[in-house]
């Protein structure tokens, strides 16, 4: 004999995730930590460059660099003086929160003012996953065109910031920033755009004070 | 490709569930999959297919209740139908931020095990 019994269950099924990604942002009370995801190619560490070689006399900076293979990532931003911590995903195409608190314990960094968390270049994957961080940055560039807001939506939807890179490019390529503006604005409302260039130095201003600007707040939220 | 990392997941969510009813196997699984997720269903029922073969699981069927996003348009105080593989946010008739309710969902609602009875 044998019977048949329905269980109830109703839980998320990225639970265990969820639950590590509450964990880390309850230790990150004092630390303003971003989640970087775009394409392969989009200048996610050429920004970093640009952005802790500004910032690190001003704020205690670290970076968790995300990537199938290869140390290079984290070498360029510890070839500036800033600490960095390659996390490894062996052919997985996004991070998990369990992944970034485990390498987040190796790195030990001490006590920080911005971490940056640059997952692996894909659109579509990192989307579902929370790593504890304040926010998620969409970075897309003008060579990848301007259709991707609403070829990829999910990330440009939940992403609080959208960055468009390699502004310098602009006078040679058919991309129309406004259309691309009007893309992210549909897509989310309330999400802050800026345009950069890390060749000519458009928009980093915009990019560091919008930095100083989330740390203060999050920093007056926790007091 | 994410869907087969998030299969695993649901799989380990129902074996912690199916924990306490020693002996018994697990024959099927129902979840809720929102619209908003970027979880391709096809894709997820292949990947559960994958993450159960050669395990006590295997054969068990994936149910997969598709979850719409309700889009609301507060100025126009009306439901705003989102057209096929559309993400708007903006209301397409007065530009107002529309409010979502729903489309988020990856949730696993309910699992059928089997029980074999022991003292026949």
């Amino acid at each position: 004999m044998s019977e048949t019994r329905v269980l109830e269950i109703r839980r998320k099924a990225l639970e265990a995730n969820e639950a590590v990604a509450r964990r880390l942002r309850e230790g990150w009370e004092n630390t303003l930590v971003l989640n970087l995801i775009s394409s392969p190619g989009s200048g996610k560490t050429t920004l970093l460059e640009a952005t802790v070689s500004r910032l690190r006399e001003e704020y205690r900076i670290a970076v968790l660099e995300g990537d199938v293979e290869t140390e290079r990532d984290a070498d360029r931003i510890r070839a500036l003086g800033v600490p960095a911590h390659q996390i490894l995903t062996g052919g997985a195409c996004h991070l998990e929160a369990k992944l970034v608190e485990k390498n987040y314990r190796e790195a030990d960094f001490g006590d920080l003012d911005i971490l940056f968390i640059e997952n692996v270049g894909n659109l579509i994957c990192p989307t579902s996953y929370d790593l504890g961080e304040d926010f998620k940055v969409a970075l897309l560039s003008t060579a990848e065109g301007e259709d991707k807001p609403f070829k990829y939506p999910a990330i440009f939807s939940k992403a609080e910031v959208s960055i468009i890179t390699k502004a310098d490019l602009l006078p040679h390529l058919p991309f129309d920033v406004e259309a691309v503006r009007e893309q992210i604005s549909t897509l989310n409302p309330s999400g802050r755009i800026l345009l950069t260039s890390t060749l000519s130095g458009e928009g980093i201003d915009q990019w560091c004070d919008l930095l100083r600007e989330k740390l203060g707040d999050k920093r007056a939220r926790s007091a | 490709m994410h869907e087969f990392g998030i299969a695993l997941e649901i799989l380990k969510t129902c074996r912690e569930a199916a924990a306490e009813f020693r002996g018994a196997r697990i024959s099927k699984v129902r979840i809720a999959v929102g619209e908003l997720t970027a979880i391709e269903p096809d894709l997820l029922d292949s990947a559960w297919e994958a993450a159960i073969a050669d395990q006590p699981e295997e054969g068990s069927k994936l149910e997969i209740e598709f979850r719409p996003a309700h889009q609301f348009c507060p100025e126009c105080q009306a439901e705003k139908p989102r057209s096929e593989g559309s993400w708007m946010r903006l209301c397409p008739d007065c530009g107002m931020p529309l409010m979502i309710d729903g489309g988020d969902e990856l949730d696993v609602l309910q699992l059928e095990i089997l029980k074999e009875d022991e003292d026949e």
